[in-house]
């Protein structure tokens, strides 16, 4: 079976290993130190993932505020005050229909942003469904439903995104978190499966169904928590890869209606100026990257918190 | 850790430099076999745009195929500079029974590239063949005007009967005869379109569906095809076989295929092309003051429609169109140089003057006041409007724009765009009850207008608008079987006056009227022009210097 | 062992004609003539012709059952736009694009990442490793277009005469050297990472320490454990990161006017020409089967643990 880098990347925090590092071994008293204290504690120790979660925290602080407070009406045309540069009024400059370029960013980064959440939470979603069923019920079930993965494994992402705003024929925001959910699932959904199965076969889950804890409480208790860390993980992984197809289907035409706009659509209406507004494609395409690379930073330093195993240099 | 430090770092720069240094290496050797650069041996390139989904007369329905065939075949006539048919391969021709037949000469020099002389029964196999109900041809429809040919087109069964009876006849090897079922005066120049080449009958029964792969297939005309990358490149060398090879000054078109008009600018700046259309309409401000810049007027119209049953206060629809400034749109959108509509038929088309009704309704720069006014007499407008449009940047932006701008008459308008496909499919006839109002573009087949004003009888099938006006198809049909131009051009007029005029029911918004924008490098601008239709004649561009 | 490829193998067709019986179903969801062309509209006899020529107008399931048995026969059918190509013909000419640029990519992200990743490795934490992994992942966080299009800007206009390389197509060696760059930082920064993570948990391992310790040469150890690590999750990646090159690759094709089938799969799409569509997309499906199935066996190979968890 095919282990992705994401599922390499999100092994869960092993229970049995969890007392070595805060010396609970045998011998040392048990401190009442909880797993997400010293998670926290780790994070913040590295720069990189502090630095990172410090800018997604701003960006998510520009796009939240900046349209409240700002004066200008994103969506009115003023063709007398197309492409000014930047400056006290205008921090980016205006567009090519004389909008407030710093506003619409904003904007835009709701809507791109809102669309990664929004895909990665049915990805995981779905995939939480499929792979905890898949795992929890075992047997036949979960060999069906893995073939059944499998054949879907095999669906590329992007043209079947494409089939799908196709069919549904306008894009707006639902429309594109379906179409980027649709194929991009199956991965969380083997995740999912494979912590539970692991789980299960851990030995205080052992332990819990010896001593007759109910199926659910042996889900809530012990099962959900633990994958919790790794699903939390998954969120940061998973929304680069939306962000970037969000782009990519603007990119070619298929994205949001106007005039509403996303990073990725806006881009795509600057390239065509590139050579004389050059702004007009850089700013949204850097916003992209930005809230991509933190968000991988975020990713890998919630990793590195979580897995006590990691040791720091 | 120190002896790592060195040794490994040194390993993988190395590594890398010496994968570099290959590259560059190799970048440096090998020759560009793009061809590209005016000016040496008569050699141009082109870029062509999109891949022609099909060389075969009969198939064809884009400009790329059509201005290639154009130039690989020999047509019968050609359309001079007035739009005027001239003779080509048919040196001339009459008409009688009232302008029933058609009777061509052709000349006796034509060649096919394989040695066979050019002869009427090609023509005739060539239109029945198009005509045929088995090769599906998309442009079937041009022929209906001869009898029969409708009749073939739609058989189910049994159709060999039926092909006989289309009236195309090739009296002996230089005399071809046609029937029509009206008289119909554009008709001669309609066959100067690329549906009506002749194909060689001997290649297409030979190779089937392959016949029009450069190797195999067989041409009569100015150029050979000499080679088909698909979706790459198309190039043509002249024909010196050709009856006229002597005035034809080129002697190799190469041609790239690159559809993002971004791209081709790119390559035209690069000096990899020489000529290259498609510009984006956000290039053209800086690209307009360059000497490479060129316009030329064409034979289309952007429009607007209108679904009168969802907007049938006809004040709403006229308010609309007043608020609309064609002008701004015109110099901050569409940016190409392009002529703000004041009616439907085109500017350049025979006949303009008497035709265009320059309407009250469809003011260059818009009439907000008057617009406003109007509105205010609607007593129950429609306030929501939806305007649909097909998902391309250039229609998004001038949607945006007249949605603010209806704005300003209390409208609300929701744009949705769609793709493509789906959006015709939307459209109907009769359109999606969704569609308030919606965007398309009409480009003329041939050079009459009633290529145009057909557009807007009750049962045509690009009238998405559900405008029906019995007294409108009447005059369509009269104006059908009046062979006189200068009547007919009044009849013209009268159809539009009927749309636009003071009473005019306005079902459409004309936005503007189409142009075509190219860079071509400074060396062959003289020559290398197109006609209304989009159409380049190969045979008469020159390299200069 | 060859009974679990066995089982493997077989277990792909099943898979292959759900992936077609689901493209086949998505694609008639659409709405959409396929034979307008433009504005036109297409007169009812025409459509009617056209209809029956590509047997549209049968019911779908015997459409369905037409078009399994000639991809059994490996017949694809025709394009319904390209009226004188067949899908066969398609692939055939345009694939071969696709797939060097997508190898030549994956030959860059290697050359160039792994010693980026190595760089990283060396100096943790320290301004070598931020910035190595900055530059990597720059490559893999900057959309491909605007850095395709920076690139066109930079080394093939502005520049161009320094390195010669022009701003499209895919023909000679220069023509090549930008769409690869492109298309390969994303993977770049991939390797670059999985080398940086490798070897900082191989170089703490105490094995290393003991080996060391006992004096081996570091180079040895170095090699040997980074790279058989490194082995696993690459192997593990091969499949993902071949869908990124796929889905890559449809910007770069489009940006460059590379006649590979991601720039005709998106035209195709807008076309509605469905042959097309559903050939490329079963075509990508295959391949992407086939090398999941091929990692599988790989893995089962490198870990025998995994053979048994898979039956």
């Amino acid at each position: 079976m095919v282990v992705s880098p994401q599922e390499q990347r999100m092994r869960a925090p092993d229970p049995a290993h969890a007392g070595d590092f805060l010396g609970t071994g045998a011998g040392t008293p048990i401190q009442q130190s909880s797993l997400w204290r010293d998670a926290k504690r780790r994070y913040l120790r590295n720069k990189a993932a502090v630095v990172a979660a410090s800018i997604f925290l701003i960006i998510l602080a520009y796009c939240i505020i900046v349209p409240i407070i700002s004066p200008y009406d994103p969506d009115e045309v003023n063709f007398d005050e197309r492409f000014l540069p930047p400056s006290l009024e205008h921090p980016f400059g205006t567009d090519g229909f004389g909008r407030d370029l710093f506003t619409r960013v904003a904007l835009g980064g709701r809507i791109s942003i809102a669309i990664g959440f929004a895909a990665t939470l049915a990805i995981l979603v779905i995939g939480l469904t499929y792979g905890s069923i898949s795992g929890f019920v075992g047997g036949w079930l979960d060999n069906a439903m893995m073939r059944f993965l499998d054949a879907l494994y095999g669906l590329p992402y992007l043209p079947f995104a494409i089939i799908t705003l196709a069919i549904v024929g306008t894009v707006n925001f639902w429309t594109m978190v379906i179409a980027l959910s649709i194929a991009s699932w199956f991965t969380a959904a083997r995740i999912v499966r494979g912590q539970i199965i692991t789980l299960k076969q851990n030995d205080y889950v052992r332990a819990a169904t010896a001593v007759g804890a109910r199926w659910f409480r042996i889900l809530g208790r012990h099962l959900v928590p633990n994958t919790l860390g790794v699903l939390i993980i998954a969120i940061f992984l998973e929304l680069p890869g939306v962000i970037l197809g969000e782009a990519f289907l603007s990119f070619i035409g298929l994205g949001i209606n106007p005039p509403d706009a996303s990073w990725g659509s806006m881009a795509q209406e600057g390239r065509s100026v590139y050579r004389t507004h050059p702004i007009l494609i850089l700013i949204p395409s850097l916003a992209i990257a930005t809230l991509v690379l933190s968000a991988n930073f975020i990713a890998d330093g919630l990793r590195d918190a979580l897995d006590p195993r990691t040791k720091e240099t | 850790m120190k002896r790592f430090r060195v040794r490994e770092l040194g390993l993988g720069v190395g590594f890398a430099a010496i994968v570099v240094s290959l590259a560059f290496v190799a970048a440096g050797c090998g020759g560009s076999d793009d061809g590209g650069g005016g000016g040496g041996d008569n050699t141009i390139t082109v870029n062509w745009g999109t891949e022609p989904p099909s060389l075969d007369p009969g198939l064809a329905t884009d400009t790329t195929s059509s201005n290639i065939l154009l130039n690989i075949m020999d047509p019968l006539v050609k359309l001079g500079d007035d739009l005027e048919p001239v003779p080509y391969l048919a040196e001339s021709w009459q008409e009688s029974d009232g302008g029933k037949t058609v009777t061509f000469q052709l000349r006796n020099d034509g060649r096919w590239t394989n040695g066979d002389p050019v002869t009427a029964n090609d023509f005739e196999y060539s239109w029945k063949r198009t005509i045929s109900p088995e090769l599906a041809a998309d442009y079937a429809y041009q022929f209906f005007g001869i009898v029969g040919a409708e009749e073939y087109n739609s058989c189910e069964s049994n159709c060999d009967a039926l092909r006989d009876k289309v009236a195309v006849k090739a009296l002996d090897a230089q005399t071809l005869q046609v029937k029509l079922t009206t008289p119909q005066p554009w008709f001669v120049q309609q066959v100067a379109h690329h549906s009506f080449l002749a194909v060689n009958q001997k290649a297409v029964e030979q190779f089937g569906d392959k016949w029009t792969e450069a190797k195999n297939i067989v041409t009569n005309g100015p150029f050979k095809l000499a080679s088909w990358q698909h979706d790459s490149r198309i190039d043509l060398t002249k024909n010196p076989d050709w009856r006229n090879a002597d005035e034809v000054s080129l002697q190799r078109v190469n041609g790239r295929m690159i559809s993002d008009g971004v791209t081709g600018v790119q390559s035209f700046e690069a000096g990899e092309v020489d000529v290259t259309a498609g510009l984006p309409p956000e290039e053209i401000p800086r690209l307009k003051d360059t000497p490479e810049y060129q316009r030329y007027d064409a034979l289309g119209t952007y429009y607007y429609g209108v679904n009168v049953k969802n907007v049938p206060d006809v004040n709403q629809r006229r308010a609309m169109a007043l608020a609309i400034d064609r002008q701004t749109i015109i110099d901050n959108i569409a940016q190409g140089d392009q002529e703000p509509a004041t009616g439907f038929t085109p500017a350049g088309m025979p006949g303009f003057d008497q035709i265009n009704p320059d309407s009250p309704w469809l003011p260059a720069s818009g009439d907000m006041d008057q617009a406003k006014q109007l509105m205010s007499q609607v007593s129950s407008p429609k306030k929501s409007i939806t305007l649909w449009y097909n998902e391309d940047p250039a229609h998004k932006q001038i949607a945006i724009a007249v949605q603010s701008m209806w704005k300003e008459l209390g409208i609300d308008v929701t744009l949705k765009a769609q793709e493509f496909a789906q959006f015709l499919e939307f459209l109907g006839p009769p359109p999606n009850n969704a569609v308030d109002a919606y965007r398309l573009g009409w480009i003329g087949d041939y050079v009459d207008a009633m290529n145009f004003l057909e557009l807007w009888t009750c049962e045509s099938g690009n009238n998405n608008t559900n405008f029906c006006d019995k007294s409108y198809d009447q005059l369509v049909a009269q104006a059908r079987n009046t062979p006189d131009n200068a009547k007919r051009y009044e009849l013209y007029g009268q159809l539009e006056q009927k749309l636009f005029g003071e009473d005019g029911p306005v079902p459409l918004i004309p936005i503007y009227w189409y142009t075509y924008t190219q860079l071509e490098k400074e060396s062959i601008q003289e020559t290398y022009n197109l006609n209304l239709l989009d159409q380049v004649d190969l045979t008469k561009v020159e390299v200069a210097g | 062992m060859v009974g679990f490829i066995i089982r493997r193998l077989l277990w792909t067709i099943p898979v292959l004609l759900l992936v077609i019986l689901m493209t086949f179903l998505m694609m008639r969801q659409i709405e959409g003539n396929p034979f307008r062309r433009s504005e036109r509209a297409v007169s009812p006899a025409v459509q009617r012709n056209l209809e029956r020529k590509f047997n549209l107008d049968e019911p779908w399931y015997v459409q369905y059952a037409l078009y399994v048995k000639g991809v059994a026969t490996g017949d694809l059918g025709p394009s319904l736009v390209l009226r004188n190509q067949s899908v066969n013909d398609i692939v055939k000419e345009h694939f071969p694009k696709s797939l060097e640029l997508g190898f030549l990519a994956m030959l860059f992200a290697i050359v160039f990442g792994i010693p980026l990743g190595v760089i990283a490795a060396l100096r943790p934490n320290t301004v070598f490793d931020y910035g190595a992994m900055f530059f990597a992942n720059v490559g893999f966080a900057v959309p491909s277009f605007l850095i395709a299009t920076l690139l066109i800007y930079f080394f093939a206009l502005q520049w161009g005469d320094i390195f010669g390389l022009p701003t499209s197509g895919w023909s000679t060696p220069q023509s090549k050297i930008l769409p690869v760059i492109a298309l390969g930082l994303g993977p770049m920064a991939y390797f670059a990472r999985l080398v940086r993570g490798t070897m900082l948990e191989t170089l703490q391992q105490d094995y290393v320490r003991t080996a060391r310790a006992k004096g081996l040469s570091s180079r040895r150890i170095l090699f040997v454990h980074v790279l058989k690590n490194s082995l696993t999750p690459a192997v593990t990646a091969a499949g993902p990161l071949l869908g990124f090159l796929i889905t890559g690759s449809f910007i770069i094709e489009f940006i460059f006017a590379i006649p590979g089938i991601g720039k005709y799969y998106i035209t195709a799409v807008s076309a509605r020409d469905y042959s097309v569509v559903m050939g490329l997309t079963v075509l990508l499906s295959v391949i992407v089967v086939l090398a999941n199935m091929v990692v599988d066996i790989l893995y089962g190979v490198l870990d025998p643990r995994t053979r048994e968890a898979r039956t």
